[in-house]
């Protein structure tokens, strides 16, 4: 690791701002009126932040020898637990799910070649 | 108005005493008014049991029963997060520091991914900020039920507010009506989630090794963000801006030091923002 130091700034500094976050209008701003357009854009930051960790995790190949079995496992893997989340709403049964469907599917497309 | 009314009738008789701990916190929250306000009293509580007179065991324990099912999915997140930390080379405290102190699998992830790409400081804290801003809507929506509790309260709830926690919470603040109930219950989902989270991250971190790469097991992060990301599709705004941004993190994936996620999660943002102020021309 390039610096211990470096790992230990990093934690406190994220921690302390993820805790002002948290702690941002159940106490800091409290009495504050939010500016209306903040509020509006902190709507957006689920849908936004979400699906910039999920796409690239689902799409893009690894670096280096990408294993294009593993690869298609993925994408399928995520349809099917995208479909469950749509229905059932439940992160325990959407990860379950495309665990479930990424060993399924790797092992039917290795089979199959 | 209404606390000091209560404050200047006359104290019943000899309650029970459950009514005479409410006068007591009552008496509390008059302490500022002059002195002719204040009648004799019996001496204030103690702070502990002023908390302890509003907790309600019976919603801590429905807090703590509604959120093991959802447990089930977190589990192989905080084995995740403590592999990534083990990766990093960090020691057993490291990574116990890490999940302890960020308590965030999202940023813990991130920030993992970030320090072993060698990114620089400030574009780390600040990708893992944008990520935690959704922790700040959480708080926007959760601040008026939250609002009669003292700040003891809040500081600590504060500091378990987590996506899964806000979930099942904010329904039940909705449904009970009552602060200290829901803060109960809040309180119980959280303590919870915190333990679990502490011991899955430190059992990731030991069994690092252990744990077979067939497995595959780092997909359970995309799965349980993907859990997370379909329910906040809610309308066409929410949509779009889920869609701008996955197809910018694509297209911006050749920028150095990850730049891309935070890049395309603002583009996102503004998308949802555009879209939103179309539909309302």
């Amino acid at each position: 690791m390039s610096g211990t130091l470096t790992f230990w700034v990093v934690v406190v500094a994220v921690g302390a701002l993820n805790y002002l976050s948290r702690l941002s209008f159940i106490a800091l701003f409290a009495r504050v009126e939010m500016p209306s357009l903040f509020a509006r854009a902190l709507r957006y930051v689920p849908a936004a932040m979400l699906a910039a960790i999920v796409v690239p995790a689902v799409a893009l190949r690894g670096i280096g020898s990408a294993d294009p079995v593993l690869e298609n496992a993925k994408l399928a893997a995520a349809l099917v637990a995208a479909f469950v989340a749509w229905r059932t709403r439940s992160t325990s049964a959407t990860i379950l799910s495309g665990m479930a469907v990424l060993s399924l599917a790797q092992w039917l497309l290795r089979a199959a070649a | 108005m209404r606390a000091r009314l209560a404050a200047i009738r006359p104290p019943a008789v000899e309650g029970p005493p459950a009514g005479r701990a409410i006068i007591a916190v009552r008496f509390r929250e008059v302490a500022h008014l002059p002195e002719p306000f204040l009648p004799a009293r019996p001496p204030l509580p103690p702070a502990c049991l002023h908390v302890r007179n509003h907790f309600s065991r019976p919603d801590f324990l429905a807090g703590i029963r509604d959120m093991s099912p959802p447990l089930i999915g977190l589990l192989p997140f905080g084995l995740v997060c403590g592999v990534a930390a083990q990766a990093l080379g960090a020691s057993a405290w490291g990574a116990l520091g890490m999940s302890a102190i960020i308590f965030s699998g999202a940023a813990q992830i991130v920030a993992a991914q970030l320090l072993a790409a060698h990114a620089p400081i400030p574009v780390v804290v600040l990708t893992c900020f944008v990520v935690g801003l959704r922790l700040m809507m959480y708080s926007a929506a959760m601040a008026p039920h939250l609002k009669p509790l003292p700040a003891r309260w809040r500081h600590v709830l504060a500091y378990v507010l987590t996506d899964q926690a806000f979930a099942a919470s904010i329904r039940r603040f909705r449904d009970s009506g009552d602060a200290y109930k829901g803060a109960s219950y809040f309180l119980g989902t959280g303590v919870l989630l915190w333990t679990t989270w502490q011991a899955s991250n430190l059992a990731g971190y030991w069994l690092g090794n252990v744990l077979p790469a067939a497995w595959s097991l780092d997909f359970v992060v995309p799965l349980c963000f993907l859990g997370l990301l379909v329910p906040a599709l809610e309308d066409r705004p929410t949509r779009a801006a889920a869609l701008a941004s996955g197809v910018a993190v694509i297209v911006l994936d050749p920028l150095p030091m990850r730049l891309s996620l935070v890049c395309a999660g603002l583009i996102g943002i503004a998308t949802g923002l555009i879209v939103e102020a179309r539909g309302k021309r």
